[in-house]
């Protein structure tokens, strides 16, 4: 039976748990509206620069472009972008499920040798600790997010593609809905994948004059665009950890708020029995003194 | 009739939206200007100036590091690293970073490790930025 004190305590608790969560959620928020602008203004470039990709695909022959040619795949790479920090609800529980599934069932079931590149913590220290190959990790890049750090994992990702120690890269991350939705989304990196015009688009031959050449233009682009698709998703993996996690403390923060009304009705309803039992108490001893 | 439509977009946002009379851009085989129905073409950016006549007749100036333009059916997309209006350089950042890259380009002697291209790419993109902002804010040209 939990004594008046107990349940005094227990409250105390619960409201500090409470004022922390509802810290953390603000935070998150604050820096949310952040995130989101710099996804919003990341998207157009990254897919302007995949639709110019596609254009000159149509036309010119790019199957023996080392960056979109398919190669019989041995070995492959999967980026696993999580948070580097936890208290996000399912945020990283749900991308590792889905890494692991991708692995098992696309992978392994091939014979294709899966080897992981983790971006985010708690991605590393998930695979870390169990029978995986690791060829690269990158941690604690979310608290200062710069280009320059898209720019060194696409690089680090095309030198082992090109080097041959993978044939296939994908990237399994989060986007970012809308601050109480995500979505996974499992990705191909390399080689390029390259869109074929929507039905909508009016299929027109529009002969291009390309300038230098397309060898010229086929070496720039590529590593232009990869760099664009890794700082776009770095920004939406960002953006989708931050809802989650001000969804997830929200809600931390109105299940404290729960607690604490049932406990204090606990309190109020411990307290007027105690009141109600010494009031018996002194009225039956009173009794019984006027009984002598 | 069909308007001349420009966008500038940079990964970190789009700096240039709107209707447009020409656009004149840093070709990798020279400078070329883009006019209403020019014939579709793809071509790389070099380190240069941007220079885009607006229907009303003023005109505006802008840094590049590079990119690429893509024209169709008079629809301009100007994909760049980096892409600054000549009113928005900050010289002095300019000037520390050309510095900086002059720097390591005389330390390359003695220290293997640096990337001599990226340092010249630099420093060249620091001189593009100082010029197009001594240029067209206070139209004096600097030698260096």
């Amino acid at each position: 039976m939990a004594t008046l004190r107990d349940i005094k305590t227990r409250i105390k608790g619960v409201q500090n748990t409470q004022q922390i969560t509802n810290a953390m959620k603000m935070v998150a928020a604050a820096k949310l509206r952040r995130a989101q602008e710099n996804v919003v203004n990341a998207r157009p470039y990254a897919n302007q620069i995949s639709v110019l990709l596609s254009h000159l695909s149509a036309e010119n022959d790019i199957t023996q472009n080392p960056f979109t040619a398919e190669r019989q795949v041995k070995s492959a790479a999967v980026v696993i972008v999580s948070a580097d920090r936890g208290l996000c609800g399912a945020f990283n529980t749900n991308l590792i499920k889905e890494t692991v599934r991708y692995i098992t069932e696309e992978l392994n079931s091939k014979d294709i040798k899966a080897q992981l590149f983790c971006i985010g913590k708690k991605g590393y220290d998930y695979f870390n600790k169990r029978n995986y190959t690791i060829v690269g990790k990158q941690t604690g890049i979310f608290s200062a997010l710069g280009y320059n750090s898209a720019a060194g994992i696409s690089q680090e990702l095309i030198r082992g593609y090109t080097d041959g120690n993978f044939d296939k890269v994908i990237i399994i991350y989060n986007e970012f809905k809308s601050v109480i939705n995500q979505r996974i989304v499992v990705e191909q990196f390399l080689p390029i994948p390259i869109k074929k015009e929507s039905e909508g688009d009016k299929k027109i031959k529009s002969d291009y004059i390309l300038e230098p050449d397309l060898g010229y233009i086929f070496n720039y682009l590529p590593s232009k665009h990869l760099k664009a698709q890794i700082w776009r998703i770095l920004l939406e993996s960002n953006a989708a950890e931050l809802g989650a996690r001000m969804t997830a403390m929200d809600n931390a923060t109105t299940n404290a708020k729960e607690l604490i009304r049932t406990l204090r009705i606990k309190y109020n309803k411990e307290r007027q029995a105690a009141i109600t039992k010494e009031i018996l108490e002194i009225v039956s001893g009173a009794n019984a003194l006027k009984a002598e | 009739m069909a308007q001349l439509n420009l966008n500038i977009i940079t990964p970190s946002k789009i700096i240039f939206s709107g209707e447009v009379y020409s656009v004149t851009v840093p070709g990798t085989d020279g400078n070329f200007q883009i006019l209403k129905n020019h014939a579709p073409i793809i071509s790389t950016l070099e380190i240069g100036l941007i220079k885009i006549e607006l229907p009303d007749g003023s005109t505006e100036f802008f840094a590049t590091g590079g990119g690429t333009v893509e024209v169709i059916n008079n629809k301009i997309t100007l994909l760049a690293d980096s892409v600054e209006k000549s009113n928005e350089i900050d010289p002095d950042r300019a000037r520390a970073a050309l510095n900086r890259a002059k720097q390591r380009l005389a330390e390359k002697i003695n220290d293997k490790t640096i990337d001599v291209a990226r340092a010249q790419a630099a420093s060249a993109r620091a001189l593009n930025r100082l010029n197009i902002y001594e240029k067209y804010l206070r139209g004096t040209e600097v030698k260096h």
